[in-house]
């Protein structure tokens, strides 16, 4: 591979890392005093409010802070105080991304997987009836809301059937330890909303996948493969399943990011104790530097998502790996 | 010049043909069916819900019975009379904030696509970069922000907020159709005879981008619709005004669904599904109508 094509990658996330947190810190800052719930608070007296002010450097000039405000965050990862669990702010994240990449990864790795696989075989026989079925269930399922899906297998599974718990990633009480026991115990919880995920995103996919198969039916290197007398077998999985690989590791950053959103109201639904969970108690606790924090963070793992997927389509892109 | 009842004739065969896109298509149809009578609800709600929505008219977690056909929550509200005035807000929400998310990727799309260069690329990066973040996340960013600082009612700040992110691959769309009309030669005889910039981009090549604005006005309003359900089920809903999202945030936080209450968080899932759906298909149909390339591929 190039490697000005690396540099060139590596540069723009950069970039946009920093046009983020840039973001980030205007609008938060532009748009409100980050004081704003203590000044309107009878109870703190003036002398308080400017006693904070300065310790946190806010009376300093905004370009100051701006600065002030990416040191922190860079060089020593400090992203701010949780005012609801009274901890950093990046403490708190930390402990909880796990259970998020631990489901997130595997979903999208199961949920691809099984897209492709049925995009290119509904693809193959548009016209059957097990095909438009599952184009139209696909556009039925893209209109329920993520959260609802959720609360149906919640009902369904948990409460109606009783086959798994109805919260958290383990048994209450049950602390973390390097046992089988924890792992089922994990396991058992982590089921349900991993399911909902996966679920909710192969039927999102799938029409993309079959679009983008159809394209590539359509192409003359395929005619070129069945007029030689290819079996179909062969067409299919060697020149149309390969081809079809490459317009779907582009919209692979995409369906992560889609993914963080599912995380926020699956984890919801569920009460399991992620990042995306995170969001809602910061919403629901009015903790706006932990919603920053976890915002920040969750947008840095979506660039890191699509460097990795750059660098990927370079390996696998003949085109992009000669230029 | 056309006369104006050529004018009018000609946007009347418009119609016309897209009615019979409507017509052969059993799905958009169906879609245009139920939109029309979800639209009745809302606007009809003050005549149609059997109660008033906010009052507390009967003792709470009613099952369903023949005075409240869906049963009553957790203080002893009516909830089909909630369903059908949260009809109101989330077809508001949704379109409004798809109108305005739809003229910001409008204008951006216009600008990068027509002006090129050095513009075109710095607003097109800036696009991608917005383009590549989770929507939710941002768009709940965007809402924490906007009730920090401001006074206006949530509602708007939802409406802004939602629009905010949902313009970039509007702009996108926008921009590469611009790309292709700024070629054609019209264009290049307007700019001969001496038209300034804006005059070309919004009287000669706007025109040209209507069908692919109406059609994302319209995509753009369903997920409007979805986002403003996940931000009321997250409590970043207006607590003034009764929404489907937010009747299912308060059905989660008083354990309905594991008390096994399914009349309360059954049908506000199910009424934004089907409105979702239904406009989703009428989407669908019209870029099949506007785009012919797709026609039979979509459905």
């Amino acid at each position: 591979m190039d490697k000005r094509y690396i540099i060139q990658r590596i540069i723009f996330s950069v970039i946009a890392f920093f046009f983020i947190i840039t973001l980030v810190f205007f609008l938060a800052r532009a748009t409100g005093d980050p004081l704003a719930e203590l000044e309107n608070d009878p109870r703190v007296s003036p002398e308080t409010i400017k006693t904070i002010k300065a310790l946190f450097g806010l009376d300093k000039p905004l370009y100051i802070q701006y600065l002030d405000f990416l040191r922190n965050m860079l060089l020593e990862g400090q992203f701010g105080y949780s005012i609801a669990y009274r901890r950093p702010v990046m403490d708190v994240i930390a402990e909880r991304i796990w259970y998020t990449l631990a489901l997130l990864i595997p979903a999208i790795t199961l949920s691809n997987y099984l897209a492709y696989r049925l995009g290119i075989e509904i693809a193959w026989r548009r016209r059957s009836v097990v095909g438009s079925a599952i184009v139209s269930l696909s556009i039925i399922i893209s209109s329920v809301p993520y959260f609802w899906l959720a609360i149906l297998f919640l009902y369904i599974f948990s409460v109606q059937l009783n086959w798994t718990p109805i919260f958290g990633a383990v048994s209450p009480g049950v602390s973390f330890s390097w046992s089988p026991q924890w792992f089922l115990d994990y396991l058992w919880h982590y089921i349900l909303p991993f399911s909902v995920l996966v679920f909710r995103s192969v039927f999102s996919y799938v029409l993309y996948v079959r679009n983008t198969t159809i394209d590539i039916l359509g192409e003359d290197y395929v005619n070129v493969a069945v007029a030689m007398g290819l079996s179909p077998t062969r067409v299919k999985y060697d020149y149309v399943a390969r081809n079809a690989m490459l317009p779907i590791i582009t919209v692979l950053g995409l369906r992560y990011a889609f993914l963080i959103d599912g995380a926020i109201l699956t984890e919801t639904v569920f009460s399991y104790p992620g990042t995306g969970r995170l969001v809602f108690e910061a919403i629901y606790q009015r903790d706006f530097w932990l919603l920053q924090g976890a915002t920040v963070i969750l947008a840095l793992s979506v660039i890191i998502v699509n460097l990795v997927i750059d660098l990927l389509y370079g390996l696998l892109d003949p085109r992009v790996k000669q230029r | 010049m056309m006369s104006s009842r050529e004018y009018i004739a000609r946007g009347l065969e418009r119609y016309r043909e897209l009615w019979i896109v409507f017509r052969s298509n059993k799905w958009a149809l169906a879609g245009l069916i139920i939109l029309s009578a979800i639209v009745f609800i809302a606007v009809f709600a003050d005549y149609i819900a059997p109660y008033n929505p906010n009052a507390r008219i009967a003792p709470p977690f009613q099952p369903p019975s023949r005075e409240h056909l869906l049963g009553t929550d957790d203080v002893g509200h009516d909830i089909l009379s909630q369903l059908i005035y949260g009809a109101r807000i989330s077809l508001f929400i949704g379109f409004l904030s798809a109108v305005i998310g739809t003229l910001i990727g409008l204008l951006i799309g216009l600008v990068s696509g027509y002006v090129g260069g050095i513009v075109d690329n710095i607003l097109m990066r800036f696009t991608d970069i917005w383009l590549s973040l989770p929507t939710l996340l941002f768009t709940i960013f965007l809402v924490a922000i906007i009730l920090r600082s401001s006074s206006y009612p949530i509602i708007y700040g939802i409406i802004l907020a939602i629009a905010l992110t949902s313009w970039p691959s509007v702009a996108r769309l926008i921009r590469s159709s611009v790309l292709s009309i700024k070629e054609r030669p019209y264009v290049e005889a307007v700019k001969a005879l001496g038209a300034p910039g804006t005059r070309i981009m919004f009287k000669h090549i706007l025109p040209n981008t209507t069908s692919i604005l109406v059609a994302e006005v319209i995509y753009r309003t369903s997920y409007a619709m979805l986002t403003e359900a996940s931000l009321s089920f997250l409590g970043l809903g207006d607590p003034t005004t009764i929404s489907w999202g937010m009747m299912l945030y308060y059905a989660m936080a008083r354990y309905a669904v594991v008390l096994g209450y399914w009349w309360w968080f059954i049908p506000p899932g199910l009424m934004i599904s089907i409105t979702v759906l239904s406009v989703m298909l009428i989407g669908l149909a019209l870029e099949e109508y506007f785009n012919p390339r797709l026609r039979g591929k979509a459905l």
